[in-house]
């Protein structure tokens, strides 16, 4: 059984994140984005690699979207209305809600704006949201009789989520971008402990690690107070949705906390429409939103006022006086405004366009506000769910390497990172469904335990400095038996069960021995007593017992005239001449010193019985 | 109604048929009505008992058990019966086991009957290996009850930590932390065994097993540590540590509370992994490290970078609950480390920004207890937050700032100036504070007694009466700046004196006010005294004279009140009014004394202070000694060294002081472990040679005050073999024979009675005789020997002289250097002055350039005129060695040979006994003459 993972987007690069994984025959494609950095066939993941017939509503399952960025839903209009996929879509709700907003942004920018070749249209992304079936957090989905998904809080942006497919006993999840550290409007991202056998995972941020989130906002926040009492304008475009929310927050504790009368301005545009959802959508923000909710809204700005206007209209206002200050995000688009204000030198001069050419004076700040889990992030999630296997998408490829490097050392679980259009099998364990009979499942429900005190010396290097010398087992399940017959499904039963379905007796293998003493005679030396009379026999074994029973001091020996048994040996003369189970030569003239001692004993015990003979061919040297 | 109920049930319960749900929903009406006559319900309980005890009605035990249950829940007079009832149900032979439980829940465990159920073994392991899991949980919850043996307890426990089922798991797991707590295993596979069972819970799919495992692996974890011996101990604490780090980046909030409760209750962690978790980054020292234990499913060994980040993560974490445990870890794990400190200092400052009032509270107590452990360093990129709090809108939080600030030191004077003026500006935004926010600014007025001085002096112009001849007093600003400078003459840097005296009679206006501040370190009356006492001397009392009486007050009052409180931290207030106020009762009585009687009180009341030394209440110690000296030094303010008597008396008051501290390090044995020990051999080592000084250059001495020293050297010996670790152990204990002979040679010379210490040492000394490690065998007895000292009066019999000798170069300055040839010798005119010295006594000129060792230079005393007194003479010495430099500068002084010390020196033309210094070391410039 194996797990194949196409990857069609987001393989050793960021952008149109796109992953079609088949589990036991169940295709699903997790994510469905576009490349922002591509205008050309590139910008959309290559959907003929998953059906060359193009119906891709039968090669399919299901489509899952993570959450509402561009780079992981942007395609999905494309690929619904114009490729014609017609299968269930599941997303969040608060995903099913903006959706629709940044795709009908983006288009507009693309169409009004740029004057490009309309891609999908308003109706397209209305009919392709119709389609869409929205998931609660933790909520288990059937979405055919097989296939199970289950939603996972991610942080990140409102209603990213995690998602977790199963089909049979085959598990994995799909991260999309997470966040393991909590923003102040968002929490960090949570998820069971899940028997798994993949995680793919973003790798954004996979080799950085970030200080403290609080000396990123003190930075902040004293720049901003710092050029405001001044007497300073700050500008602070954001170009992601929740990164606006975020800020706003931050600034309002901080108005509100240190009282400053000054007027905070929003730039009219998505963020209104956003924050009347987050607003909405309060169960899905952090828990600290969710705690002041009952007095107040955390998204009601006491202290926001609303204009319309373009950060970039703006910036050519400001940007020449000393006083003003600019805060830049982390990452910005090489050749926009922001690219060219990150690496120039204050003061200098910044061409817009051709006409247009600016001096930038201001004071520049950058933000590092991420909501990408850093490196240790990841290794948290990964170490936290421990799958068999991990594939990293959305990262770039030299520090993905090192990542995988890092997970493969400290972690021991297999790492992969696939290139685009690169596809990947994963194996599983093959695991089938079962019956169990009443006698199994009572014995199941008795416990069974025993302890163990394991050798030290037995363990290999790396357990021996930290494996208890106590152990606990209960093997009561691992005790049944599976019985697979013609026609019937499988069944596992109980061992006394087992015979009596088959009708058999229980046949035990039994190892025997038998071999040639030399008895000194030491009672009367007297050559003519062919046969051991039985009364020297049974003080032979007893002498025999005796000598064991010093020998063997941990076993219970029985001496039972006849023969002696010790667990399941027994040893005793043996008079048959032909017995079966002697070694040796036999010497055609019986030597009257010679006795023959037949042993038997269960396999379990192979080890003690030759110990046993050993002890008794001893005794000829012993006396 | 109630009787026609009665019989219908009666008739149904006598039946052998089921109880339907009707009949039993009458009975139970029956037992929930309060109006129930008295012999319905003792009749329903017969026909119920009845019921319950007839074999062949065993299908409906559950039934009539749960209405048995209802009756003994509404009526619990009727419990007695009840119990016996059910008592005797458990007995038969048919009870079903299923039924057990709910019969063995109404009896009740602390009124065992003869055949008590609850200790049978056999009934508990039946019950326990029953195969329905409801019977398996409802045991393993109520394991309390059961009187078992721990051996069975521990078995069942650990076997149940297997069991398929995760609520039977966590029972287990919640019944192994509860017998943590009660038992002593001796065996530590056993203990090894349940802990690292419980380490792999840590990974157990089901969230609630995994919150009992953190409990388990904590709890054990301890016994671990109990049962490993000094040596792996801090190597498997460390291992604790990091293993539950492990847990503080579950994605369960619970269970990352429950971490950090944990990770704060052990107490001993390596600073390396402190420090590791206040950085995301794998440190240098971490790197390699690994702990038993459990990293995933799979690999076991846990490395040390697991730590990583850890309070950082907790303090970050979404969910205030978790930030507030994680605090508390800090506060509990700040103490270990200074370092660590002043690491999690950084982080704590701004979680005094966070939104939840339970956190910044947590947090401010954190600060607090740092303090309080000298562990807060603020710097000043903190004040802004620190202080921001003192404006809190919560009035818990700014009592909590305030607390944490008390005992803050700051660094710097601007420091301390936002500091006051955050307090001033708590003080107008919220006057309902006033009196603790005095009481604080009273506080750290004390501990920054010069900051005090410069602020007054800034702000003194405020402070005065406005053109109209009224103060403005009602002004809260005001009223704290008079606080601030009443504390400044008691603060502990003697130096500040300089506050215009004016300013305490303006502080007498306010004394009302001032005084419920003070409320806890002085009463009105002691205000009043002091107050009107500093406003009548312009300088504190350096040409004063005080009286006996000072030193009266009652240390055996105190001393019982310390009994009392043996906590060694919080220290009774009522001690430390006595140590404010009995200076100033001292300064308001004049009456003239002179210095010597005055040294004889000092020295007599001195004997009064070992008691506390014992008690280790060093701070108070400490405090009296210095108010002494400072008093004491009064006398001799003309002099450079206080002569005579009165030096002897102020050099014996330090040693004093050094004993105590080396008394009380000694004896706090928890300290000794770690870095004490060097303390305690620098304290010592300090002692010894301040001793030494004391016989050694004191002409004069007699036989009894000789003997007095020699027992402190002996008491200083004896404390430094005690510890056993010393490095020259050989070298002690052949200074404790000299010194042994020499008090046996006084002793001898003439009959004075020895103590019970020196005896004790006398005789442990013969017993060994002359075998070299014979001491090592008789540590215990010479530490036992210990509690047989305590410190004697030390009666001075006449006048002493004080051996002194200055040396000086002409003209010798930095900018004004001797000239020198390299390599070639140089001629040094000294200007030497020598006080009480006689002609005997052997001295050297001892030079030494930098680290190398002295070039040391005879004087011949008899060479030069003058008398024993005074010699005043100048002296041309060479310096050979000069190194070929173009500057160099020179240490040289005077050094007397000490005779009576047997130890010889390797100088081949220098001296042959040890040197005792007669003065500093004076800096003698050279350098080569400019062409």
């Amino acid at each position: 059984m194996v797990i194949e993972c196409l990857v069609l987007g987001a393989g050793q690069e960021v952008g149109k994140s796109c992953v079609v994984v088949t589990i036991n025959g169940k295709r699903i494609m997790f994510d469905c984005g576009m490349h922002m950095g591509y205008l050309d066939h590139r910008r959309y993941p290559d959907f003929s690699l998953i059906s060359k017939s193009h119906d891709f509503t039968r090669s399919l399952s299901c489509i899952i979207i993570t959450h509402f960025h561009l780079d992981h839903i942007g395609a999905l209009p494309y690929f619904t209305q114009v490729c014609g996929y017609n299968g269930p879509i599941y997303m969040t709700y608060p995903t099913k809600a903006l959706a629709p907003l940044m795709l009908e942004d983006y288009r507009k920018v693309m169409v009004d704006r740029r004057g490009e070749e309309e891609q999908f249209s308003s109706e397209h992304i209305v009919e392709c949201m119709k389609k869409v079936t929205a998931v609660d957090l933790k909520q288990t989905i059937q979405v055919d009789e097989d296939l199970q998904i289950r939603a996972y809080y991610a942080g990140h942006v409102l209603g990213a989520a995690m998602f977790y497919a199963k089909v049979g006993d085959a598990a994995i999840v799909y991260t999309g971008d997470y966040n393991m550290t909590p923003d102040r409007h968002l929490g960090a991202a949570q998820i069971d402990r899940l028997q798994l056998d993949l995680v793919i995972t973003e790798s954004t941020y996979a080799t950085t690690y970030r200080d403290s989130k609080y000396v990123r906002e003190r930075e902040f926040l004293k720049a901003v107070h710092k050029c405001v009492a001044s007497g300073g304008k700050v500008l602070i475009p954001t170009f992601a949705l929740g990164r606006a929310q975020e800020l706003c927050m931050l600034l309002d504790d901080y108005w509100e906390r240190m009282n400053l009368k000054v007027p905070i301005y929003f730039s009219a545009g998505l963020t209104i429409q956003a924050n009347m959802y987050y607003k909405v959508l309060i169960n899905w923000t952090s828990q600290k939103v969710k705690d002041t909710y009952a007095t107040r809204n955390a998204f009601d700005f006491k202290n926001g006022m609303i204009s319309g206007g373009f950060s970039l209209e703006v910036f050519k206002q400001w940007a020449p006086c000393e006083k003003n200050l600019v805060t830049l995000p982390g990452y910005c688009v090489a050749g926009t405004v922001g690219h060219k204000l990150m690496s120039a030198k204050i003061p200098t001069q910044i061409r817009l366009d051709e006409d247009v050419q600016i001096n930038v004076r201001c004071q520049i700040h950058q933000l590092s506000f991420s909501p990408h889990t850093d490196a240790k992030g990841i290794m948290d999630l990964v170490k936290f769910l421990s799958p068999k296997h991990v594939i990293l998408v959305h990262g770039e490829k030299p520090k993905m390497v090192t990542l995988k490097e890092k997970i493969q050392s400290e972690l021991g679980i297999q790492c992969y990172l696939p290139a685009n259009s690169e596809s990947l099998c994963i194996p599983t364990t093959h695991h089938i469904k079962a019956g169990a009979s009443d006698a199994f499942v009572r014995s199941c429900l008795s416990p069974n335990f025993k302890f163990l005190k394991t050798n030290s010396a037995e363990l290999d290097d790396s357990h021996k400095r930290t494996m208890p010398l106590l152990q606990v087992y209960d093997d009561r399940v691992s005790e049944g038996i599976l019985t697979l017959q013609k026609n019937q499904s499988p069944k596992v039963v109980n061992q006394n069960e087992f015979m009596e379905a088959l009708g058999v007796e229980k046949h035990e293998v039994k190892l025997a021995h038998c071999f040639r003493v030399y008895i000194p005679d030491s009672e009367s030396g007297d050559a003519s007593d062919c046969l051991p009379s039985t009364s020297r026999k049974g003080s032979l074994l007893h002498l025999i017992s005796e000598k064991l029973c010093r020998e063997l001091p941990d076993f219970d020996v029985q001496d039972c005239q006849e023969h002696i048994q010790i667990q399941s040996v027994v040893v005793s003369f043996c008079s048959n001449e032909k017995c079966p189970h002697r070694t040796g030569v036999s010497l055609q003239s019986v030597d009257k010193k010679e006795v023959h001692f037949c042993c038997s004993w269960s396999v379990a015990d192979d080890a003690l019985a030759w110990r046993i003979v050993a002890s008794i061919k001893n005794l000829e040297l012993d006396t | 109604m109630e009787h026609r109920l009665l019989s219908v049930t009666h008739s149904t319960l006598r039946e052998d048929n089921n109880l339907s749900p009707k009949s039993a929903a009458a009975v139970l009406s029956l037992i929930t009505n309060p109006f129930t006559s008295d012999s319905t319900l003792s009749s329903l309980l017969e026909a119920l008992v009845l019921r319950l005890h007839n074999p062949n009605s065993n299908s409906d035990h559950q039934k009539v058990l749960s209405l048995l249950s209802a009756l003994s829940h509404h009526h619990p007079r009727l419990g007695h019966r009840i119990a016996a009832a059910a008592h005797a149900f458990i007995l038969l032979p048919s009870t079903p086991t299923p039924s057990l439980p709910h019969a063995l829940s109404l009896l009740d465990p602390a009124h065992p009957f003869q055949t008590d159920p609850f200790s049978d073994e056999s009934l508990f392991l039946s019950l326990c290996f029953w195969q329905c899991v409801k019977t398996r949980r409802w045991i393993l919850r109520n394991l309390s009850k059961f009187r078992v043996r721990p051996s069975v307890l521990i078995t069942v426990l650990l076997g149940f930590t297997k069991d398929p089922y995760p609520y039977i798991r966590e029972a287990a797991l919640d019944g192994l932390v509860m017998l943590s707590n009660g038992i002593v295993v001796e065996d530590p596979s056993l203990v090894e065994g349940c802990y690292f069972r419980a380490v792999e819970l840590l990974f157990d799919a089901e969230k609630s097993v995994r919150l009992s495992a953190v409990r388990a692996v904590s709890e054990w974890g301890h016994l671990l540590l109990a049962l490993k011996g000094d040596k792996t101990q801090r190597e498997w604490s460390d291992a604790l540590f990091v293993q539950l780090c492990l847990m503080i980046r579950d994605t369960d909030a619970e269970i990352r509370v429950a971490a950090f409760n944990a990770l704060g209750k052990i107490r001993t962690v390596s600073e390396d992994i402190l420090l590791q978790t206040l950085s995301k980054k794998t440190l240098a020292a971490t790197k390699e490290k690994k702990y038993p234990g459990q990293y995933t499913a799979k690999l076991f060994n846990i490395p040390a970078t697991a730590a990583a980040f850890t309070f950082v993560h907790g303090l970050e974490d979404e969910f205030y609950q978790v930030r507030r445990s994680a605090c508390h870890a800090l506060q509990m794990l700040t103490v270990l480390s200074a370092e660590f400190s002043g690491g999690a200092v950084h982080v704590l400052m701004d979680i005094l920004n966070d939104d939840s009032m339970v956190v910044r509270f947590q947090a401010l107590e954190t600060l607090h207890h740092m303090a309080m452990h000298d562990h807060l360093k603020v710097e000043e990129s903190h004040l802004h937050m620190f202080f921001g709090t003192l404006l809190d809108n919560n009035g818990l939080i700014r009592s909590a700032a305030r607390k944490a600030l008390q005992f803050t030191k700051l660094q710097k004077l601007a420091m301390f100036r936002s500091c006051v003026n955050g307090l001033i500006k708590n003080l107008e935004l919220y006057p309902q504070d006033e009196a603790e926010i005095f009481n604080v600014l009273y506080k750290i007025g004390r501990t920054h007694g010069k900051f005090v001085t410069s602020i007054i002096h800034e702000v003194s112009q405020e402070l005065e009466p406005s053109f109209d001849g009224k103060l403005s007093f009602d002004k809260k600003r005001t009223a704290a700046l008079l606080v601030l400078a009443i504390s400044a003459p008691v603060s502990l840097e003697r130096s500040i004196c300089s506050i215009p005296p004016r300013i305490y009679s303006y502080a007498v206006t306010l004394l009302g006010r001032l005084s419920s501040g003070l409320v806890h370190v002085m009463d009105q009356n002691t205000l009043l005294a002091y107050l009107s006492h500093c406003s009548k001397f312009t300088v504190a009392s350096t040409s004063e004279n005080f009286e006996g009486e000072l030193l009266n007050f009652d240390l055996k009052n105190s001393f019982t009140h310390l009994w009392k409180k043996s906590d060694a931290f919080s220290f009774p207030e009522s001690m430390e009014l006595k140590k404010v106020t009995t200076p100033v009762h001292g300064y308001l009585l004049n009456s003239h004394i002179k210095a010597t009687s005055c040294v004889e009180i000092v020295l007599w009341k001195v004997v009064e202070l070992w008691p506390l030394i014992k008690l280790r209440c060093m701070n108070d110690v400490v405090q009296t000694l210095r108010s002494w000296k400072e008093e004491l030094r009064n006398f001799s303010c003309n002099s450079r060294h206080p002569a005579g008597v009165l030096g002897f008396a102020l050099r014996y008051l330090h040693v004093i002081k050094l004993l105590g501290k080396a008394w009380a390090c000694y004896f706090s044995q928890r300290n000794l472990q770690f870095t004490e020990m060097g303390v305690l051999e620098a304290l010592l080592h300090k002692m010894e040679s301040r001793l030494k000084e004391m016989l050694c250059r004191h002409a004069g001495l007699s036989r009894g005050e000789k003997l007095h020293i020699l027992e402190l050297m002996l008491v200083a010996y004896t404390l430094r073999l005690s510890c056993g670790v010393t490095s020259y152990f050989e070298d002690y204990i052949n200074k404790l024979k000299n010194v042994l002979c020499l008090v046996e040679y006084l002793q001898k010379e003439g009959l004075v009675e020895l103590s019970h210490f020196v005896n004790e040492l006398q005789n442990i000394s013969c017993e060994i005789g002359h075998s070299e490690d014979g001491f090592i065998y008789k540590l215990d007895r010479l530490q036992k020997s210990l509690n047989l000292f305590s410190l004697k009066h030390i009666v001075l019999s006449g006048e002493l002289k004080y051996l002194d000798a200055e040396v000086d170069v002409c003209d010798n300055e930095f900018q004004n250097p001797l000239p020198f040839i390299p390599g070639l010798p140089v001629g040094i005119p000294f200007d030497i002055t020598l006080y009480n010295i006689s002609s005997e006594t052997r001295l050297w000129i001892t030079t030494t350039l930098g680290e190398k060792s002295a070039q040391f230079v005879f004087l011949d005393l008899s060479e030069f005129g003058g008398s024993n007194e005074m010699r005043r003479f100048t002296f041309l010495s060479p310096f050979f060695r000069t190194p070929l430099a173009k500057r160099f500068s020179l240490k040289v002084s005077i050094a007397m040979e000490c005779l009576s010390e047997d130890q010889h020196f390797k100088h081949c033309n220098g001296p042959k006994h040890e040197l005792i210094h007669l003065c500093k070391g004076k800096e003698v410039h050279l350098s080569m003459p400019v062409k």
